[in-house]
């Protein structure tokens, strides 16, 4: 009798259909970092996508009787220098903040991974190429291309987007926060791809020679389907973890730009250029830096926890 | 006599090596009739694998076809486009690999492994490929078959992932399967299961097999005819009867008396051949056995044999020895 228990759960085991992905949720789902990191996330990212309902007031109104007020009831963060609600501030930089990384992410890792896959999976002639692209673009340091595309691309772009308008009269055309965001979104893409590109690559040349990429060719599959279906599926675990620290990275980032003035220019907010504002007054008035910077820290931080607990999940042969 | 399906001749396969290229196949002659089952023997490493993996254009990097002809229904292999290849793999000639647990995609669930080629080389709609995928797994004797199209291989056994893995090679119903030592990565009763599962299939879909593998004694029960490879030549071509009853090289006699036997009078020693197989790019001048064979004469250490009838050209039985009739007075 007592036997019975003991062998029941073995043959559910067996029979059950647990998918990898299963798997790997019931080992992230284990680590308590991982999950808090991800509880924060997903409340970052409901205020992202809920924040116009959720600020109580207009992020660009001005209240001039009640300047650079500290945290209290009425204004949870407290009011900058110009009587606009922080708290609402912050809210819509979060929106600005995820935007740029999922986007920037977006790009940057599709960029990498069809670039790594290519020159991994083909080798040769191919791969030297791209190989040199990712050396060139990363010994280049950061901060300085993203400055140069932006001070040499913003006029030709404006000029473009003014020309457009006179053209067609759509105001889609006068409005500044699209070039804003393409350069942003387009320049940060640009530094950002040689990582993923090299992690793909190494993961291909190790999977490329595979049996069953073998057995793939050996069924007379085109090279697209082996690539896409065969190999890349099978280098996803790594690409994760690396684009969950990747939109933590995107963000720092965006707020590092914002706050040398390369970034998103007000009066859009960005945690970057609030920082860069109540960096001057912070003796003063220390909640104007703490906001943002508390924030940005948290959601930071999170994203890299994640990223650990996803590696550890995605590996099980890794920790345990 | 039946028609030739596959007839490779004088095929050289040669590894690029810091010190220049290196042979490890050196002029292999084989064929393969329709409906036959041809079991290809040999120790690791011999060039078993290589031979078969040339035909359509799998060898690995560094490795290349230098010199030969593979004529498969007419035409050479070795001379296709790209786009004929495709056509041939998979569709005309199946291939089923060594290690089960690593030759399926872990990612993908079985159901969509089996309907690649299907959708590939039979055009066919997503549903009748999937169909057509639930027969192919009941043909192999998978329980629950299309419930099973939605496991993902790390959920089967190894006997249950080779058995998936015979049904992808035999879904675009090929001509020739091309099996490499399917059975080495199972244990013997799965093993039994397996080969017992080929005849039927052979019988059943009238197809030619290649069967590579290192066990004499699994071969056996399952070819017609039996090609022992040695250093990447081969040594001896022979029905499957006459090789037990009267093998006439030097090897394929050590490789028999190398098959454990629980009831000899001398069961406790287990015989084996001496020494190790030339390295590639160390090929001796004459015979490639001849360091190792109990019977070398001064010119097999001179002269590299023949592969020649040994009685009379009529007979299917021929061997690569210069002391063959020796060895079989021997015997």
């Amino acid at each position: 009798m007592t036997a019975q228990p003991a062998i029941a759960p073995l043959a559910a085991a067996d029979d059950a259909t647990v998918s990898l992905w299963r798997d790997a949720w019931t080992r992230l789902s284990r680590n308590k970092l991982a999950v808090a990191s991800l509880a924060v996330i997903a409340i970052l990212a409901l205020v992202a996508i809920f924040g116009p309902w959720l600020t109580p007031y207009d992020f660009l109104s001005q209240d001039l009787e009640a300047r650079n007020l500290s945290p209290n009831w009425a204004h949870p963060f407290g009011t900058d220098e110009l009587g606009r609600d922080v708290f609402s501030r912050v809210i819509y930089g979060t929106r600005t903040a995820f935007v740029v990384a999922i986007v920037v992410t977006g790009i940057a890792a599709t960029l990498g991974v069809v670039l790594g896959a290519v020159a991994g999976y083909f080798g040769g002639l191919i791969d030297r190429f791209v190989m040199w692209c990712t050396d060139t673009t990363m010994s280049v340091p950061q901060l300085l291309l993203v400055v140069v595309i932006n001070a040499s691309l913003k006029p030709p772009l404006v000029n473009f987007m003014e020309a457009q308008y006179e053209l067609t009269r759509n105001p889609f055309f006068r409005n500044s926060i699209i070039v804003d965001f393409v350069l942003v979104f387009g320049s940060m893409a640009l530094i950002l791809w040689p990582p993923y590109a090299r992690l793909i690559r190494a993961q291909v040349l190790s999977i490329r020679n595979r049996p069953y990429v073998t057995a793939a060719r050996a069924l007379g599959l085109s090279t697209p389907i082996i690539i896409s279906r065969y190999v890349i599926p099978n280098s996803i675990g790594p690409l994760i973890v690396a684009i969950s620290a990747g939109l933590g990275n995107a963000m720092v980032l965006e707020s590092a730009f914002s706050f040398l003035g390369v970034g998103v220019n007000p009066p859009i907010p960005s945690w970057g250029n609030m920082i860069s504002d109540g960096l001057q007054v912070w003796r003063n008035h220390a909640h104007l830096l703490a906001a943002p910077a508390i924030v940005l820290g948290l959601a930071t931080v999170a994203f890299s926890f994640l990223g650990d607990g996803l590696n550890d999940a995605l590996n099980p042969k890794g920790s345990k | 006599m039946s028609e030739r399906l596959l007839e490779v001749k004088d095929l050289s396969i040669e590894i690029a090596t810091r010190r220049g290229p290196a042979t490890i196949v050196d002029g292999i002659d084989l064929h393969v009739d329709k409906g036959e089952t041809l079991g290809i023997v040999g120790e690791s490493g011999c060039g078993k694998s290589l031979t078969m993996l040339s035909l359509v254009r799998l060898l690995p990097n560094k490795i290349r076809v230098s010199n030969g002809t593979a004529a498969f229904a007419g035409r050479d292999l070795l001379q296709l486009s790209s786009r004929e290849l495709r056509e041939v793999r998979g569709g005309k000639i199946g291939f089923v690999f060594q290690d089960p647990m690593t030759s399926l995609n872990p990612v993908m669930k079985i159901g969509e492994q089996l309907i690649e080629p299907l959708l590939y080389h039979r055009e066919m709609s997503k549903a009748e490929a999937r169909k057509r995928a639930g027969e192919l797994l009941r043909l192999v004797g998978i329980p629950g078959a299309e419930q099973r199209l939605d496991s993902y291989p790390h959920e089967l056994s190894g006997g249950m992932r080779q058995r998936v893995m015979i049904a992808i090679g035999l879904a675009c119903e090929p001509e020739l399967l091309i099996a490499d030592e399917p059975t080495t990565a199972l244990d013997v009763t799965i093993q039994a299961q397996i080969v017992d599962l080929v005849k039927d299939l052979r019988k059943r879909l009238g197809m030619s097999v290649v069967w590579i593998t290192h066990d004499l004694a699994l071969i056996a029960g399952l070819a017609d005819r039996i090609c022992v490879l040695y250093a990447g030549t081969v040594v001896e071509d022979a029905p499957v009867e006459q090789l037990f009853a009267e093998p006439a090289h030097p090897y394929t006699r050590g490789l028999l008396a190398s098959i454990p036997r629980m009831d000899g009078e001398d069961a406790e020693r287990l015989n084996s051949i001496g020494g190790t197989p030339p390295e590639p790019g160390r090929r001796p001048a004459g015979c490639p056995f001849a360091p190792r064979c109990p019977m070398a004469q001064e010119i097999c250490r001179t002269t590299v044999p023949e592969l020649q009838p040994l009685r009379g050209e009529t007979t299917p039985h021929r061997v690569a020895c210069h002391v063959a009739n020796r060895v079989l007075e021997a015997a």
